[in-house]
Protein backbone atom coordinates (compact mmCIF):
# COMPACT_ATOMS: atom_id res chain seq x y z
CA UNK A 1 0.00 0.00 0.00
CA UNK A 2 2.33 2.81 -1.54
CA UNK A 3 -0.10 5.28 -2.48
CA UNK A 4 -1.27 8.22 -0.87
CA UNK A 5 -4.88 6.23 -0.55
CA UNK A 6 -3.74 4.08 2.67
CA UNK A 7 -4.02 6.70 4.69
CA UNK A 8 -8.07 6.32 4.02
CA UNK A 9 -7.92 3.32 5.58
CA UNK A 10 -9.56 3.33 9.13
CA UNK A 11 -9.19 -0.11 10.24
CA UNK A 12 -5.37 -0.14 11.03
CA UNK A 13 -5.52 1.90 14.63
CA UNK A 14 -8.25 0.58 15.40
CA UNK A 15 -6.78 -2.95 15.12
CA UNK A 16 -8.00 -3.94 18.47
CA UNK A 17 -10.88 -2.19 19.76
CA UNK A 18 -13.28 -4.15 21.57
CA UNK A 19 -15.39 -6.25 19.08
CA UNK A 20 -11.88 -7.72 17.82
CA UNK A 21 -11.01 -8.67 21.84
CA UNK A 22 -14.15 -10.16 21.84
CA UNK A 23 -13.93 -11.78 18.51
CA UNK A 24 -10.58 -13.49 20.07
CA UNK A 25 -11.91 -14.34 23.25
CA UNK A 26 -14.45 -15.97 21.34
CA UNK A 27 -12.14 -18.16 19.39
CA UNK A 28 -10.43 -18.59 22.47
CA UNK A 29 -13.68 -19.92 24.43
CA UNK A 30 -14.35 -21.89 21.51
CA UNK A 31 -11.41 -23.97 21.57
CA UNK A 32 -11.36 -24.28 25.52
CA UNK A 33 -15.20 -25.49 24.76
CA UNK A 34 -13.54 -28.05 22.42
CA UNK A 35 -11.17 -29.47 24.55
CA UNK A 36 -13.18 -29.29 28.04
CA UNK A 37 -16.01 -31.09 25.94
CA UNK A 38 -13.68 -33.78 24.16
CA UNK A 39 -12.65 -34.73 28.29
CA UNK A 40 -15.73 -36.02 28.51
CA UNK A 41 -15.92 -37.62 25.54
CA UNK A 42 -15.01 -40.46 23.92
CA UNK A 43 -12.02 -39.30 21.29
CA UNK A 44 -13.65 -41.15 18.41
CA UNK A 45 -16.64 -39.05 18.92
CA UNK A 46 -15.01 -36.05 19.82
CA UNK A 47 -10.84 -35.92 19.76
CA UNK A 48 -9.29 -33.09 21.54
CA UNK A 49 -7.72 -29.77 19.94
CA UNK A 50 -4.24 -31.59 20.92
CA UNK A 51 -4.64 -34.76 19.60
CA UNK A 52 -5.52 -33.16 15.95
CA UNK A 53 -3.03 -30.54 15.86
CA UNK A 54 -0.86 -33.43 16.00
CA UNK A 55 -2.33 -35.16 13.58
CA UNK A 56 -2.32 -32.19 11.15
CA UNK A 57 1.75 -32.29 11.86
CA UNK A 58 2.02 -35.84 11.29
CA UNK A 59 -0.23 -35.15 8.14
CA UNK A 60 1.87 -32.24 6.89
CA UNK A 61 5.22 -34.35 7.53
CA UNK A 62 3.79 -37.48 5.34
CA UNK A 63 5.06 -37.34 2.08
CA UNK A 64 2.10 -39.75 0.49
CA UNK A 65 -0.72 -37.45 2.34
CA UNK A 66 0.96 -34.70 1.03
CA UNK A 67 0.89 -35.65 -2.26
CA UNK A 68 -3.02 -36.63 -1.70
CA UNK A 69 -3.27 -32.87 -0.43
CA UNK A 70 -1.36 -31.76 -3.68
CA UNK A 71 -3.75 -33.02 -6.09
CA UNK A 72 -6.98 -31.88 -4.36
CA UNK A 73 -5.45 -29.01 -4.98
CA UNK A 74 -5.11 -29.61 -8.22
CA UNK A 75 -8.35 -31.03 -9.05
CA UNK A 76 -9.66 -27.82 -7.41
CA UNK A 77 -7.44 -25.25 -9.25
CA UNK A 78 -8.14 -27.16 -12.89
CA UNK A 79 -12.19 -27.20 -12.31
CA UNK A 80 -12.11 -23.22 -11.12
CA UNK A 81 -10.44 -22.30 -14.65
CA UNK A 82 -11.95 -24.81 -16.81
CA UNK A 83 -15.36 -23.16 -15.35
CA UNK A 84 -13.76 -20.09 -15.24
CA UNK A 85 -12.93 -20.43 -19.24
CA UNK A 86 -16.46 -21.96 -20.02
CA UNK A 87 -18.56 -19.78 -18.01
CA UNK A 88 -17.04 -16.54 -19.44
CA UNK A 89 -17.70 -17.75 -22.93
CA UNK A 90 -20.84 -19.04 -22.16
CA UNK A 91 -21.82 -15.37 -20.24
CA UNK A 92 -20.36 -13.63 -23.30
CA UNK A 93 -22.21 -15.71 -26.38
CA UNK A 94 -25.37 -14.77 -24.46
CA UNK A 95 -24.59 -10.75 -24.47
CA UNK A 96 -22.82 -10.86 -27.18
CA UNK A 97 -25.01 -13.17 -29.68
CA UNK A 98 -28.35 -12.36 -29.05
CA UNK A 99 -30.18 -15.16 -31.07
CA UNK A 100 -28.78 -16.98 -28.21
CA UNK A 101 -29.31 -15.20 -25.19
CA UNK A 102 -32.62 -17.33 -24.31
CA UNK A 103 -30.86 -20.90 -25.21
CA UNK A 104 -28.21 -19.74 -22.51
CA UNK A 105 -30.21 -17.31 -20.04
CA UNK A 106 -33.28 -18.51 -19.97
CA UNK A 107 -32.27 -22.65 -20.84
CA UNK A 108 -29.09 -23.92 -20.17
CA UNK A 109 -28.37 -21.20 -17.01
CA UNK A 110 -31.04 -22.21 -14.86
CA UNK A 111 -30.81 -26.25 -16.40
CA UNK A 112 -26.94 -26.27 -14.89
CA UNK A 113 -28.49 -24.26 -11.73
CA UNK A 114 -30.56 -26.75 -10.88
CA UNK A 115 -28.77 -29.65 -11.48
CA UNK A 116 -27.52 -31.21 -8.09
CA UNK A 117 -23.85 -31.48 -7.01
CA UNK A 118 -24.51 -35.19 -6.61
CA UNK A 119 -25.94 -36.21 -9.80
CA UNK A 120 -22.79 -34.90 -11.73
CA UNK A 121 -21.12 -36.63 -9.30
CA UNK A 122 -22.70 -39.67 -9.83
CA UNK A 123 -23.36 -39.61 -13.59
CA UNK A 124 -19.38 -39.00 -14.18
CA UNK A 125 -18.58 -42.38 -12.03
CA UNK A 126 -20.76 -43.57 -14.68
CA UNK A 127 -19.34 -42.44 -17.71
CA UNK A 128 -15.81 -42.13 -16.26
CA UNK A 129 -15.05 -44.50 -13.51
CA UNK A 130 -13.53 -43.71 -10.12
CA UNK A 131 -10.75 -41.09 -11.53
CA UNK A 132 -9.60 -37.56 -11.48
CA UNK A 133 -11.55 -36.76 -14.58
CA UNK A 134 -14.81 -37.57 -12.63
CA UNK A 135 -14.09 -35.35 -9.78
CA UNK A 136 -12.92 -32.53 -12.12
CA UNK A 137 -15.93 -33.11 -14.16
CA UNK A 138 -18.20 -32.69 -11.47
CA UNK A 139 -16.27 -30.09 -9.36
CA UNK A 140 -16.45 -28.08 -12.71
CA UNK A 141 -20.01 -28.52 -13.92
CA UNK A 142 -21.04 -27.27 -9.98
CA UNK A 143 -19.08 -24.36 -10.75
CA UNK A 144 -19.76 -23.20 -14.12
CA UNK A 145 -23.77 -21.95 -13.38
CA UNK A 146 -22.05 -19.71 -11.00
CA UNK A 147 -19.29 -18.47 -12.99
CA UNK A 148 -22.21 -17.52 -15.90
CA UNK A 149 -24.84 -15.52 -13.50
CA UNK A 150 -21.72 -13.83 -11.95
CA UNK A 151 -20.22 -12.23 -15.33
CA UNK A 152 -23.50 -12.10 -16.76
CA UNK A 153 -24.40 -9.57 -14.43
CA UNK A 154 -21.44 -8.12 -14.90
CA UNK A 155 -22.45 -7.59 -18.64
CA UNK A 156 -25.56 -6.77 -17.58
CA UNK A 157 -24.48 -3.78 -15.35
CA UNK A 158 -21.98 -2.15 -17.42
CA UNK A 159 -22.85 1.45 -17.81
CA UNK A 160 -24.49 1.85 -20.92
CA UNK A 161 -22.85 5.40 -21.59
CA UNK A 162 -19.72 3.94 -20.53
CA UNK A 163 -19.74 1.95 -23.32
CA UNK A 164 -21.19 4.59 -25.62
CA UNK A 165 -17.82 6.88 -24.63
CA UNK A 166 -16.00 4.12 -25.98
CA UNK A 167 -17.55 3.90 -28.95
CA UNK A 168 -17.11 7.53 -29.78
CA UNK A 169 -13.67 7.15 -28.63
CA UNK A 170 -12.38 4.34 -31.12
CA UNK A 171 -14.35 2.05 -33.20
CA UNK A 172 -12.27 -1.10 -32.52
CA UNK A 173 -14.36 -3.14 -30.44
CA UNK A 174 -11.37 -5.07 -29.22
CA UNK A 175 -9.99 -1.61 -27.82
CA UNK A 176 -13.59 -1.18 -26.51
CA UNK A 177 -13.16 -4.55 -25.03
CA UNK A 178 -9.75 -4.36 -23.35
CA UNK A 179 -9.89 -0.95 -22.33
CA UNK A 180 -13.69 -0.45 -21.21
CA UNK A 181 -15.47 -3.89 -20.70
CA UNK A 182 -13.15 -5.97 -19.51
CA UNK A 183 -11.72 -3.62 -16.96
CA UNK A 184 -15.18 -2.96 -15.78
CA UNK A 185 -16.25 -6.37 -15.63
CA UNK A 186 -13.02 -7.15 -13.20
CA UNK A 187 -15.05 -7.26 -10.18
CA UNK A 188 -17.50 -9.52 -11.46
CA UNK A 189 -15.09 -12.00 -12.35
CA UNK A 190 -12.80 -11.41 -9.75
CA UNK A 191 -16.76 -12.27 -7.71
CA UNK A 192 -16.73 -15.50 -9.60
CA UNK A 193 -13.53 -16.50 -8.64
CA UNK A 194 -13.55 -16.17 -5.58
CA UNK A 195 -17.23 -17.84 -5.31
CA UNK A 196 -15.46 -20.60 -7.34
CA UNK A 197 -13.03 -21.08 -4.77
CA UNK A 198 -15.42 -21.13 -2.05
CA UNK A 199 -17.54 -23.58 -3.54
CA UNK A 200 -15.14 -25.99 -5.06
CA UNK A 201 -13.88 -26.67 -1.66
CA UNK A 202 -17.44 -27.56 -0.26
CA UNK A 203 -17.53 -29.89 -3.06
CA UNK A 204 -14.06 -31.35 -4.07
CA UNK A 205 -14.07 -33.75 -0.59
CA UNK A 206 -17.18 -34.59 -1.29
CA UNK A 207 -16.59 -35.84 -5.41
CA UNK A 208 -13.36 -37.48 -4.29
CA UNK A 209 -15.05 -39.22 -1.49
CA UNK A 210 -17.14 -41.11 -3.67
CA UNK A 211 -16.16 -40.92 -7.22
CA UNK A 212 -11.90 -40.38 -6.66
CA UNK A 213 -9.23 -42.43 -6.90
CA UNK A 214 -6.89 -40.19 -4.50
CA UNK A 215 -6.98 -36.56 -2.77
CA UNK A 216 -7.95 -35.56 0.74
CA UNK A 217 -11.73 -36.73 0.01
CA UNK A 218 -10.32 -39.80 -0.62
CA UNK A 219 -8.31 -40.06 2.57
CA UNK A 220 -11.37 -38.46 4.77
CA UNK A 221 -13.16 -41.95 3.42
CA UNK A 222 -10.60 -44.37 4.41
CA UNK A 223 -10.51 -42.78 8.01
CA UNK A 224 -14.28 -43.06 8.20
CA UNK A 225 -14.52 -46.38 7.35
CA UNK A 226 -11.47 -47.09 10.18
CA UNK A 227 -14.08 -44.77 12.85
CA UNK A 228 -10.03 -42.96 12.52
CA UNK A 229 -12.19 -39.80 14.15
CA UNK A 230 -8.56 -37.62 14.28
CA UNK A 231 -7.85 -38.16 11.01
CA UNK A 232 -11.27 -36.48 9.47
CA UNK A 233 -10.77 -33.76 12.16
CA UNK A 234 -7.54 -33.67 10.84
CA UNK A 235 -8.59 -32.93 7.51
CA UNK A 236 -11.41 -31.05 8.55
CA UNK A 237 -9.84 -28.58 10.28
CA UNK A 238 -6.12 -28.24 7.57
CA UNK A 239 -9.33 -27.36 4.93
CA UNK A 240 -10.80 -25.14 6.83
CA UNK A 241 -7.63 -23.01 7.51
CA UNK A 242 -6.55 -23.55 4.27
CA UNK A 243 -9.53 -21.80 2.71
CA UNK A 244 -9.53 -19.17 5.64
CA UNK A 245 -5.34 -18.48 4.74
CA UNK A 246 -6.23 -17.96 1.37
CA UNK A 247 -9.18 -16.03 1.97
CA UNK A 248 -7.26 -13.35 3.70
CA UNK A 249 -4.02 -13.36 2.23
CA UNK A 250 -5.44 -13.64 -1.68
CA UNK A 251 -9.02 -13.01 -1.47
CA UNK A 252 -8.73 -10.03 0.98
CA UNK A 253 -6.74 -7.79 -0.32
CA UNK A 254 -7.55 -8.20 -3.63
CA UNK A 255 -11.33 -7.00 -2.72
CA UNK A 256 -10.18 -4.26 -0.60
CA UNK A 257 -7.85 -2.96 -3.65
CA UNK A 258 -10.86 -3.44 -6.46
CA UNK A 259 -13.40 -1.81 -3.77
CA UNK A 260 -10.89 1.21 -3.36
CA UNK A 261 -10.30 1.77 -6.76
CA UNK A 262 -14.20 0.75 -8.28
CA UNK A 263 -15.80 2.42 -5.56
CA UNK A 264 -15.15 5.74 -5.88
CA UNK A 265 -16.46 6.18 -9.09
CA UNK B 1 -30.78 -4.07 -22.30
CA UNK B 2 -31.85 -3.21 -25.79
CA UNK B 3 -35.24 -3.47 -26.56
CA UNK B 4 -35.84 -6.99 -28.11
CA UNK B 5 -38.49 -7.18 -30.88
CA UNK B 6 -41.01 -10.01 -31.47
CA UNK B 7 -38.52 -11.30 -34.46
CA UNK B 8 -35.35 -11.52 -32.42
CA UNK B 9 -37.66 -13.36 -29.87
CA UNK B 10 -38.79 -15.58 -32.15
CA UNK B 11 -35.79 -16.22 -34.00
CA UNK B 12 -34.12 -17.00 -29.82
CA UNK B 13 -36.97 -19.06 -28.78
CA UNK B 14 -36.57 -20.91 -32.45
CA UNK B 15 -32.50 -21.56 -31.43
CA UNK B 16 -33.42 -22.72 -27.89
CA UNK B 17 -36.20 -25.01 -28.58
CA UNK B 18 -34.21 -26.55 -31.33
CA UNK B 19 -31.46 -27.16 -29.14
CA UNK B 20 -32.90 -29.03 -26.72
CA UNK B 21 -34.47 -30.79 -29.43
CA UNK B 22 -31.37 -31.73 -31.04
CA UNK B 23 -29.53 -32.82 -27.71
CA UNK B 24 -32.92 -34.81 -27.16
CA UNK B 25 -32.15 -36.63 -30.54
CA UNK B 26 -28.36 -36.98 -30.09
CA UNK B 27 -29.05 -38.38 -26.85
CA UNK B 28 -31.82 -40.76 -28.62
CA UNK B 29 -29.35 -41.61 -30.89
CA UNK B 30 -25.61 -42.04 -28.87
CA UNK B 31 -28.15 -44.38 -26.31
CA UNK B 32 -28.26 -46.94 -28.76
CA UNK B 33 -24.51 -47.16 -29.36
CA UNK B 34 -23.98 -47.21 -25.79
CA UNK B 35 -25.05 -49.94 -23.15
CA UNK B 36 -27.71 -49.08 -20.81
CA UNK B 37 -25.64 -48.65 -17.99
CA UNK B 38 -23.97 -46.21 -19.42
CA UNK B 39 -26.24 -43.89 -21.03
CA UNK B 40 -29.90 -45.20 -20.55
CA UNK B 41 -32.31 -43.40 -23.73
CA UNK B 42 -34.57 -41.02 -23.08
CA UNK B 43 -37.41 -43.16 -22.84
CA UNK B 44 -35.92 -45.34 -20.49
CA UNK B 45 -35.19 -42.36 -18.11
CA UNK B 46 -38.81 -40.95 -18.43
CA UNK B 47 -39.74 -44.32 -17.84
CA UNK B 48 -37.86 -44.32 -14.40
CA UNK B 49 -39.14 -40.83 -14.15
CA UNK B 50 -42.63 -41.75 -14.32
CA UNK B 51 -41.95 -43.79 -11.22
CA UNK B 52 -41.37 -40.63 -9.20
CA UNK B 53 -45.37 -40.35 -9.71
CA UNK B 54 -47.04 -44.31 -9.95
CA UNK B 55 -44.70 -45.61 -7.36
CA UNK B 56 -45.58 -44.58 -3.94
CA UNK B 57 -42.13 -45.83 -2.68
CA UNK B 58 -40.41 -43.46 -4.77
CA UNK B 59 -42.69 -40.75 -4.57
CA UNK B 60 -42.20 -40.97 -0.78
CA UNK B 61 -38.38 -40.48 -1.13
CA UNK B 62 -38.99 -37.51 -3.25
CA UNK B 63 -41.14 -35.73 -0.90
CA UNK B 64 -39.12 -36.53 2.31
CA UNK B 65 -36.02 -35.02 0.58
CA UNK B 66 -38.25 -31.75 0.13
CA UNK B 67 -39.52 -31.97 3.76
CA UNK B 68 -35.89 -31.77 4.52
CA UNK B 69 -34.94 -28.98 2.51
CA UNK B 70 -38.02 -27.08 3.49
CA UNK B 71 -37.17 -27.32 6.91
CA UNK B 72 -33.91 -26.80 6.71
CA UNK B 73 -33.97 -23.57 5.12
CA UNK B 74 -36.45 -22.76 7.73
CA UNK B 75 -34.27 -23.39 10.54
CA UNK B 76 -31.12 -22.23 9.07
CA UNK B 77 -33.03 -18.55 7.99
CA UNK B 78 -34.76 -18.67 11.79
CA UNK B 79 -31.47 -18.81 13.17
CA UNK B 80 -29.65 -16.47 10.68
CA UNK B 81 -31.73 -13.58 11.64
CA UNK B 82 -31.45 -14.25 15.22
CA UNK B 83 -27.71 -14.16 14.85
CA UNK B 84 -27.81 -10.90 12.42
CA UNK B 85 -30.92 -8.94 15.03
CA UNK B 86 -28.37 -9.62 17.99
CA UNK B 87 -25.13 -8.02 15.75
CA UNK B 88 -27.63 -4.98 15.22
CA UNK B 89 -28.48 -4.97 19.02
CA UNK B 90 -25.34 -5.22 20.06
CA UNK B 91 -22.52 -3.91 17.50
CA UNK B 92 -19.47 -5.60 19.76
CA UNK B 93 -20.46 -8.96 18.64
CA UNK B 94 -19.90 -7.80 14.66
CA UNK B 95 -16.69 -8.89 14.76
CA UNK B 96 -16.82 -12.16 16.13
CA UNK B 97 -19.75 -13.30 13.92
CA UNK B 98 -18.17 -12.05 10.93
CA UNK B 99 -14.45 -13.01 11.13
CA UNK B 100 -15.24 -15.93 13.67
CA UNK B 101 -18.38 -17.91 13.11
CA UNK B 102 -18.88 -16.88 9.64
CA UNK B 103 -15.77 -17.49 8.05
CA UNK B 104 -15.52 -21.17 9.83
CA UNK B 105 -19.19 -22.11 8.86
CA UNK B 106 -18.23 -20.86 4.88
CA UNK B 107 -14.84 -22.73 5.13
CA UNK B 108 -15.77 -26.12 6.64
CA UNK B 109 -16.05 -28.75 4.28
CA UNK B 110 -20.14 -29.63 3.21
CA UNK B 111 -19.00 -33.50 3.63
CA UNK B 112 -17.12 -32.71 7.07
CA UNK B 113 -20.38 -32.21 8.12
CA UNK B 114 -22.28 -34.95 6.86
CA UNK B 115 -19.50 -37.11 8.31
CA UNK B 116 -19.50 -35.82 11.50
CA UNK B 117 -23.65 -35.85 11.84
CA UNK B 118 -23.38 -39.27 11.34
CA UNK B 119 -20.63 -40.00 13.86
CA UNK B 120 -22.28 -37.83 16.62
CA UNK B 121 -25.32 -38.54 16.05
CA UNK B 122 -27.08 -41.95 14.51
CA UNK B 123 -28.77 -42.17 10.54
CA UNK B 124 -31.73 -40.24 11.01
CA UNK B 125 -33.99 -37.45 9.91
CA UNK B 126 -32.43 -35.17 12.63
CA UNK B 127 -29.45 -35.79 11.56
CA UNK B 128 -29.95 -35.00 8.15
CA UNK B 129 -31.72 -31.34 9.16
CA UNK B 130 -28.54 -30.59 11.23
CA UNK B 131 -26.11 -31.49 8.31
CA UNK B 132 -28.35 -29.17 5.49
CA UNK B 133 -28.63 -26.58 8.28
CA UNK B 134 -25.42 -26.21 9.02
CA UNK B 135 -24.02 -26.44 5.07
CA UNK B 136 -26.71 -23.45 4.52
CA UNK B 137 -26.35 -21.48 7.10
CA UNK B 138 -23.20 -19.15 6.31
CA UNK B 139 -25.47 -18.46 3.23
CA UNK B 140 -28.40 -17.06 5.22
CA UNK B 141 -26.22 -15.33 7.84
CA UNK B 142 -24.50 -13.17 4.65
CA UNK B 143 -27.75 -12.03 3.64
CA UNK B 144 -29.11 -11.43 6.70
CA UNK B 145 -26.73 -9.23 8.02
CA UNK B 146 -26.45 -7.36 4.68
CA UNK B 147 -30.26 -7.31 5.11
CA UNK B 148 -29.78 -5.38 8.58
CA UNK B 149 -26.77 -3.59 7.56
CA UNK B 150 -29.17 -1.98 4.82
CA UNK B 151 -31.85 -0.35 6.95
CA UNK B 152 -32.42 3.17 6.58
CA UNK B 153 -31.42 4.50 9.58
CA UNK B 154 -34.12 7.19 9.72
CA UNK B 155 -37.00 4.75 9.02
CA UNK B 156 -36.23 2.79 12.35
CA UNK B 157 -35.94 6.66 13.70
CA UNK B 158 -39.22 6.88 12.37
CA UNK B 159 -40.25 3.79 14.07
CA UNK B 160 -38.80 4.48 17.39
CA UNK B 161 -41.09 7.46 17.15
CA UNK B 162 -44.16 5.39 16.49
CA UNK B 163 -44.15 2.73 18.88
CA UNK B 164 -42.07 1.71 22.07
CA UNK B 165 -42.77 -1.72 22.07
CA UNK B 166 -39.35 -3.35 20.08
CA UNK B 167 -41.79 -6.53 18.61
CA UNK B 168 -44.01 -4.43 16.93
CA UNK B 169 -41.29 -2.57 16.03
CA UNK B 170 -39.69 -5.44 14.61
CA UNK B 171 -42.41 -6.84 12.56
CA UNK B 172 -43.83 -3.98 11.43
CA UNK B 173 -40.23 -1.96 10.38
CA UNK B 174 -37.32 -4.46 10.78
CA UNK B 175 -38.87 -7.20 9.02
CA UNK B 176 -40.24 -5.93 6.15
CA UNK B 177 -37.03 -3.49 5.31
CA UNK B 178 -34.82 -6.72 5.39
CA UNK B 179 -37.23 -9.36 3.76
CA UNK B 180 -35.99 -8.40 -0.08
CA UNK B 181 -32.70 -9.37 1.53
CA UNK B 182 -34.10 -12.75 3.46
CA UNK B 183 -35.70 -13.53 0.46
CA UNK B 184 -32.51 -13.70 -1.93
CA UNK B 185 -31.05 -15.44 1.00
CA UNK B 186 -33.59 -18.41 0.88
CA UNK B 187 -33.80 -18.52 -2.74
CA UNK B 188 -29.69 -18.94 -2.60
CA UNK B 189 -30.04 -21.00 0.53
CA UNK B 190 -32.62 -23.18 -1.05
CA UNK B 191 -30.72 -23.86 -4.29
CA UNK B 192 -27.70 -24.73 -2.07
CA UNK B 193 -29.84 -27.26 -0.26
CA UNK B 194 -30.64 -29.12 -2.96
CA UNK B 195 -27.31 -28.89 -4.89
CA UNK B 196 -24.91 -29.40 -2.16
CA UNK B 197 -26.60 -30.51 0.95
CA UNK B 198 -28.38 -33.45 -0.20
CA UNK B 199 -24.81 -34.76 0.58
CA UNK B 200 -26.47 -35.97 3.82
CA UNK B 201 -28.70 -37.98 2.63
CA UNK B 202 -25.83 -40.02 1.09
CA UNK B 203 -24.57 -41.12 4.45
CA UNK B 204 -27.34 -39.90 7.17
CA UNK B 205 -30.27 -41.19 5.48
CA UNK B 206 -32.04 -44.28 4.90
CA UNK B 207 -34.76 -42.36 3.09
CA UNK B 208 -34.64 -39.46 0.35
CA UNK B 209 -33.48 -39.03 -3.06
CA UNK B 210 -29.57 -38.83 -1.77
CA UNK B 211 -30.52 -42.85 -0.90
CA UNK B 212 -32.30 -43.24 -3.96
CA UNK B 213 -29.04 -42.37 -6.05
CA UNK B 214 -27.22 -43.95 -3.75
CA UNK B 215 -29.19 -47.61 -3.97
CA UNK B 216 -29.29 -46.72 -7.83
CA UNK B 217 -25.77 -46.49 -8.41
CA UNK B 218 -25.14 -49.70 -6.60
CA UNK B 219 -27.39 -51.63 -8.74
CA UNK B 220 -25.69 -49.67 -11.74
CA UNK B 221 -30.13 -48.37 -12.58
CA UNK B 222 -28.00 -45.96 -14.91
CA UNK B 223 -31.80 -44.72 -15.66
CA UNK B 224 -32.55 -44.18 -12.02
CA UNK B 225 -29.20 -41.71 -11.48
CA UNK B 226 -30.60 -40.41 -14.69
CA UNK B 227 -34.12 -39.76 -13.41
CA UNK B 228 -32.92 -38.80 -9.77
CA UNK B 229 -30.92 -35.89 -11.47
CA UNK B 230 -33.88 -34.68 -13.63
CA UNK B 231 -36.48 -34.73 -10.59
CA UNK B 232 -34.48 -32.72 -8.74
CA UNK B 233 -34.13 -29.96 -11.30
CA UNK B 234 -37.79 -30.17 -11.92
CA UNK B 235 -38.68 -29.36 -8.05
CA UNK B 236 -36.04 -27.32 -7.93
CA UNK B 237 -37.30 -25.00 -10.94
CA UNK B 238 -40.78 -25.57 -10.27
CA UNK B 239 -40.41 -24.44 -6.83
CA UNK B 240 -38.17 -21.60 -7.69
CA UNK B 241 -40.35 -19.86 -10.33
CA UNK B 242 -43.76 -20.50 -8.90
CA UNK B 243 -42.98 -19.74 -5.17
CA UNK B 244 -39.80 -18.15 -4.73
CA UNK B 245 -39.49 -15.65 -7.42
CA UNK B 246 -42.75 -14.47 -7.03
CA UNK B 247 -42.38 -14.36 -3.52
CA UNK B 248 -39.03 -12.35 -3.74
CA UNK B 249 -40.68 -10.06 -6.78
CA UNK B 250 -43.77 -9.49 -3.88
CA UNK B 251 -40.80 -8.19 -1.53
CA UNK B 252 -38.67 -6.23 -3.12
CA UNK B 253 -41.21 -4.12 -4.61
CA UNK B 254 -41.54 -2.50 -1.06
CA UNK B 255 -37.62 -1.33 -1.49
CA UNK B 256 -34.78 -0.67 -3.67
CA UNK B 257 -36.95 0.71 -6.47
CA UNK B 258 -35.83 3.86 -8.12
CA UNK B 259 -38.62 5.90 -8.48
Amino acid sequence: MTDARSEALPQKPRAWSKGTVLAHLFTVGFIAAWWGYSQIIPAYQLPGPWLVAERIVSFLSDSDELAQLALSLAHVSIAIAAAFVFGCLLAALAHYVPPLRLLIDGRLTPFLNAFSAIGWLFLAMLWFGLDSFTVIFAVTLILIPFTIINVRTGLQELDGELIELGRSLSRSPFRTATKIVIPLLVPYLFAALRNSFGVSWKVVLTAELFGGSGGVGFLLNIARQQFDTETIFAIITFILIFVVFAEFVLFRPIQRQLDRSFGRA
Amino acid sequence: MRETSSRSMIVQHFVAEGTIVLVLVAWWVASRNLPAYVLPGPVAVAQSMARFVTDSEVAFNALVSFARVAASVVIAMTLALGVAAAVRAAPILNATVERRILIFLNSFPSVGWAILGVVWFKISTPTVLFIQTAIILPFCIINALAGFRQIDPDLNELGLSLTRSPLRRFFKVTLPLVAPFLMAGIRVAYGICWKIALVSELFGASSGLGYLLMRAQSTSDAAMVFACCLVIVVIYTLTDYLLLKPLAARFSINQGQET
